[in-house]
């Protein structure tokens, strides 16, 4: 029976490289570390920046946050942004001048913003309560999205483009009457692509955090990252057996992609929309992964529990379907 | 225009296909649905405070600075702000004074607000003798809502790029492209056929999406038009070009994929990061996408007068990358002149 298996092992590591399974996976990897580490970790959204015009000197505003504006003209254009302060001192009451940016809250930040430049008191210093600076988190929180990402695509992909191809190449015909078991079919497939995951992942993870921060949360990002992966694939499973062609099948891919991550994303980004978002079974998935990033233990035991047994109805239900669709090439 | 029928006959069957060009559609029903209001909240600033620990005047002088939180404990609240995917800032009443926390991983805008807050509630009494000039905004700026408004129409354009490959694809794959070889069916109409299809969907499919989800005036009919056909001609192309180039469905599919997110990607960045008037983002313009992203997003704010680059770079891309593929197309063709003038 090992025997048996290996060899079905090696034929579909064969099938992976022939549909230049590694190299794609390859290039999705070089992808995304250079926006990590090129983009994203740069982003940031600067406060508001303060312009002043001052023609006689009268005012020593110095921070800085301060730029001088040589005329009332050049003093409004820099304004136009619906972003900057401009803080006017050519009369006897200074006047602070802003365009409006349609939030009344965030025009009324800007104006008291504008005002505590004017008086010039910047000591304060906000308490720091959590481990990650600024860098850190990014690298987290975007390594955690992007894996998401890409074991939902690849994990679903990668098995139905294998198994499209060995339909038509008639192998699940030949298998109807070969002396394999069925589950050793899908297991096979399954091993292999829990592998390429598991791989990818880790890379994904030193490239982008570097090796130390990487191994501390290593293993929870791996236990998370099986999960998702043996999930995905078998639902790719499911699928690739169900729909007659790939065509089709790559359809109802760009469907998952905007319906199933998307809202997700928008919720892990933002943080906004908690309510309901908490009906989106992905979103657990998703949660589970950057919080294994964070090295936060908010996962407990009835997920493992949910998500084991959804592994385990999965396969079962790619066991029965396989074995229809078997019976149904005859 | 009989040949144009075939093609669609061929389709005819593939509801799935139907369905690729009717999600645009569907999603911009799902962002119209979404009011403004609900992406406003995200841009505002967040403050967190502990319920009955925090003056009733205190909160209410927050709230007109961003939105606040009320928490039962201290606990949930330094768990809300430690939470990685807000910006919240913690606001703890002590007496007469406030003192903030944070996480330490928010941008710097946040952070600013957060070490100037105390200072600034402390002086909130005592008005200063300034003049405030708010000029109020000429634009209601959606802000988010128009971005994804943008990212809908322009991934409604990229629905030919889709079609086309995977058409294509999928007409190698079964055999068809070989049966073509014996047809007498010269290679620019089958082009022009297969490039027509995706053109007309994804047109379709982005004018439908831009009606539901844009309030279009008159005089932009015309310009918004122009950006869709050129931009849908320019997105079939590039469909043309991976189902050319890829040999199988898995490699078109990762093309789909590296060039959808090629293609969303770099405009939304630089639209977001770079200011408009630097070299990096006049350079972005090399993007077809981007020209189509700015376009629309310039339509969608009013400002009709900062389309001109837009309409400069959409043609020359339609024209460069269409000579670009004749060319290769000759040189694809060249050693294997064999007499048959079929498909190759």
């Amino acid at each position: 029976m090992r025997k048996i298996f290996f060899s079905l092992l090696k034929k579909d590591f064969k099938l992976m490289l022939s549909g230049r399974f590694f190299l794609l996976a390859l290039g999705s990897l070089v992808l995304y570390s250079c926006y990590i580490n090129f983009v994203y970790v740069k982003l940031d959204q600067e406060i508001y920046p303060v312009y002043v015009y001052d023609p006689q000197n009268r005012q020593s505003v110095t921070s800085e946050y301060v730029a001088r504006a040589d005329s009332r003209k050049a003093l409004e254009a820099a304004c136009a942004d619906q972003y900057s302060v401009g803080i006017d001192f050519s009369r006897d009451v200074p006047e602070v001048y802003l365009l409006s940016c349609g939030i009344e809250t965030i025009d009324h930040c800007r104006m008291i913003w504008g005002e505590a430049i004017l008086r010039g008191n910047m000591t304060g210093r906000a308490d720091t309560i959590g481990a990650n600076n600024k860098e850190m988190k990014n690298r987290r929180e975007i390594t955690a999205e992007f894996l998401f990402f890409e074991l939902s695509a690849v994990g679903f992909l990668g098995l139905a483009s294998m198994l499209f191809k060995e339909k038509q190449m008639g192998v699940i015909r030949v298998h109807g009457i070969l002396p394999v078991r069925r589950s050793m079919f899908i297991f096979s497939k399954l091993l292999l692509l829990l592998g390429a995951d598991l791989l990818f992942a880790a890379l994904l993870t030193i490239l982008n955090l570097g090796f130390s921060y990487a191994l501390e949360v290593l293993p929870a990002v791996l236990l998370q990252a099986g999960i998702l992966s043996l999930i995905m694939a078998l639902v790719g499973f499911l699928c690739a057996v169900r729909l007659p062609d790939f065509k089709q099948f790559s359809l109802f891919y760009l469907v998952l992609a905007i319906f199933v991550t998307t809202p997700v994303f928008l919720a892990g980004q933002t943080g906004a929309a908690r309510e309901w978002i908490v009906y989106h079974p992905m979103y657990h998935l998703f949660a589970a992964m950057k919080s294994a990033y964070f090295s936060a233990p908010t996962v407990d035991i009835p997920y493992y529990l949910i998500c084991s047994g959804a592994v385990m109805l999965l396969f079962l239900l790619a066991c029965r379907t396989l074995n229809r669709e078997m019976t149904k090439e005859g | 225009m009989n040949r144009l029928r075939y093609q669609l006959k061929s389709i005819r069957r593939d509801k799935m296909c139907l369905l690729t060009f009717l999600l645009p559609v569907i999603v911009g029903f799902a962002v119209n649905l979404l009011s403004g209001a609900s992406f406003q909240s995200i841009s505002e600033t967040l403050f967190g405070v502990v319920q009955n620990e925090t003056a009733e005047d205190t909160v209410a002088w927050l709230r007109q600075s961003g939105t606040v939180t009320q928490y039962e404990t201290i606990d949930a609240l330094r768990s809300a702000v430690n939470d990685p995917s807000t910006q919240m800032i913690g606001v703890l009443q002590a007496g007469s004074t406030i003192q903030t926390f944070l996480s330490g991983d928010e941008l710097e805008v946040t952070r600013v607000i957060a070490d100037t807050l105390p200072q600034v509630y402390e002086n909130r009494k005592e008005a200063l003798p300034v003049e405030r000039t708010l000029i109020p905004a000429d634009t209601d700026r959606e802000g988010l809502k128009s971005l994804l408004i943008v990212i809908t129409l322009v991934t409604a354009m990229f629905m030919g790029c889709t079609f086309n490959a995977m058409n294509i694809i999928s007409e190698k794959e079964d055999g068809i492209a070989l049966i073509n070889q014996v047809l007498p069916m010269t290679t620019r109409s089958y082009v022009i056929q297969k490039i027509l299809l995706g053109f007309i969907g994804g047109t379709v499919s982005t004018i439908a999406a831009a009606l539901i989800c844009m309030r279009i005036e008159p005089a932009q009919v015309l310009p918004l038009l122009l950006i869709i056909l050129l931009s849908t001609y320019i997105s079939a192309l590039i469909g043309l070009f991976i189902g050319t180039f890829s040999n199988s469905l898995m490699t078109g599919i990762a093309s789909v994929k590296l060039v959808m997110i090629l293609f969303l990607a770099p405009p939304i960045f630089f639209y977001l990061i770079v200011p408009d008037h630097t070299v990096a983002f006049r350079l972005s313009y090399m993007l077809p996408s981007s020209a189509t992203f700015y376009g629309i997003m310039d339509l969608l704010n009013r400002q009709s007068a900062n389309l001109r680059p837009a309409f400069a770079a959409l043609p020359a891309h339609a024209v460069f990358w269409s000579i670009v593929y004749k060319l290769l197309q000759m040189r694809k063709r060249t050693p294997i002149n064999d007499g048959t003038d079929g498909f190759r």
